[in-house]
Order: C-alpha cells, then sequence, then structure tokens
C-alpha cells in the first residue's frame, strides 16, 4: 500500500511540475514540447494504473505483486532494453542531420526508453507470458 | 509421439483449474486468495497464457486435492485424465 501510494504522490509531483513548467513559459507550444508532453502523460497514466491495480489487489486481501506480475515486468524490461539499443542508434544517426540539443536528445531518448517499457508491459499484460 | 520427444515440444501447459474451481465452487478471487496470488494470474492460468511456477503449480493442485499432472496437462489436445 506505501508502495502505491509513492507512486501516486511521485506522478502528483510530476503533474504540477508540468503544469507549472507550460504555465510559467506563457503556454507557447511546439511540436517537441506537445510530443514531450504526451510522453509524460503516457509514462504518468502508467504508473497510475499500476498504482490502481496494487491498491485493488491489496483491498481484496491478494498480494500487490506475485510471480506473474514480477515476470512481466521482467520480461517487459528485457524486451525494452533491446529495442532501445535500436532506437539510441536510430536517435544517434538522426541527430547528425537535425540541429537538436544534445540535452533535447537525451531526453528525447529517454522518453523514448519509457515509453517503449509502457507499450511492452502493456503487450506482455494482455497477451499472456509463456514461461519458456 | 513418443514422450521424450513431447517433452522438447510443449511450449505452452493446459489445464483443468476452470473446471475444478466449479466443482469446488470457488471464485476467481477465493483461488486466487488461497494460493497467494492476484486474481489476473488465475484468469491468466485458464486461459492458457501464463506457466506456472513448481511452486504455484503445487498450490493449485494442493487446494484441489489433486497431483499437479491431474491438473496441468501439456498443451497437446490430450487431457490425460
Amino acid at each position: 500500500m506505501k508502495k502505491a501510494i509513492f507512486v501516486f504522490i511521485i506522478a502528483g509531483l510530476v503533474i504540477a511540475a508540468m503544469l507549472l513548467w507550460y504555465f510559467s513559459g506563457g503556454f507557447n507550444v511546439n511540436w517537441q514540447e506537445i510530443s514531450m508532453l504526451a510522453g509524460l502523460v503516457l509514462v504518468i497514466s502508467f504508473a497510475v494504473i499500476l498504482g490502481v491495480r496494487r491498491i485493488r489487489s491489496i483491498r481484496n486481501n491478494q498480494p500487490a505483486e506475485d510471480e506473474m506480475s514480477k515476470g512481466v515486468v521482467k520480461q517487459a524490461a528485457s524486451t525494452t532494453f533491446y529495442i532501445s539499443l535500436y532506437s539510441w542508434l536510430a536517435l544517434m544517426f538522426f541527430s547528425d542531420k537535425s540541429e537538436m540539443e544534445t540535452s533535447t536528445q537525451m531526453g528525447i531518448g529517454i522518453m523514448l526508453m519509457a515509453v517503449e517499457f509502457a507499450l511492452a508491459w502493456v503487450y506482455f499484460n494482455f497477451f499472456g507470458k509463456i514461461n519458456e | 509421439m513418443p514422450g521424450y520427444i513431447l517433452t522438447f515440444l510443449v511450449r505452452s501447459m493446459n489445464n483443468r483449474i476452470r473446471e475444478l474451481r466449479a466443482r469446488f465452487g470457488l471464485t476467481q478471487d477465493e483461488l486466487a486468495t488461497r494460493v497467494g496470488v492476484r486474481r489476473e494470474t488465475i484468469v491468466f492460468l485458464e486461459k492458457g497464457k501464463y506457466n506456472p511456477s513448481l511452486k504455484l503449480a503445487y498450490d493449485v493442485a494442493r487446494i484441489f486435492e489433486m497431483s499437479i499432472e491431474e491438473v496441468f496437462f501439456p498443451d497437446n489436445g490430450k487431457n490425460p485424465v
């Protein structure tokens, strides 16, 4: 339960920081900021969904995590690592062709990894994980 | 097909959990609580989307007062029971 509450607190802080950033900048958005915002919304939604699932399990006197949920996370993480190798290579290739700042490229790379993990987790959580 | 060849071809396991759950009058929630897992794990087990660990298979079989082989069997279309 403490871990789920911690996740909600972190998500709330990220949302607050995001809103502060947008309103302090006069809400001038371009495509880069919109894509970063979309990635942040996806990650926060993922964290909130996980927190809700944990609380629901605890309320039903079931463990917040069990062998299957831990296995899905491990499988998603390993798949994300494998895919991110190629996405980082692609990002490095395109960075030579564009005039993006290094910090922006790193932010995009990290956001890509978070999105890849969320998608991989959704895939294994819905289609199952056969232990091979 | 010889058993030793079948061993290498098995990719997923099938089971009688849904049938046994109905026989024992257990809901998915109740079975999940008894074996110490989440309800989603029982759902995935019944659909054949997840192969349980040895411990989980043993715990589930113990709830139904059966051996592991009577509850879980290879997904080759044949129920050995």
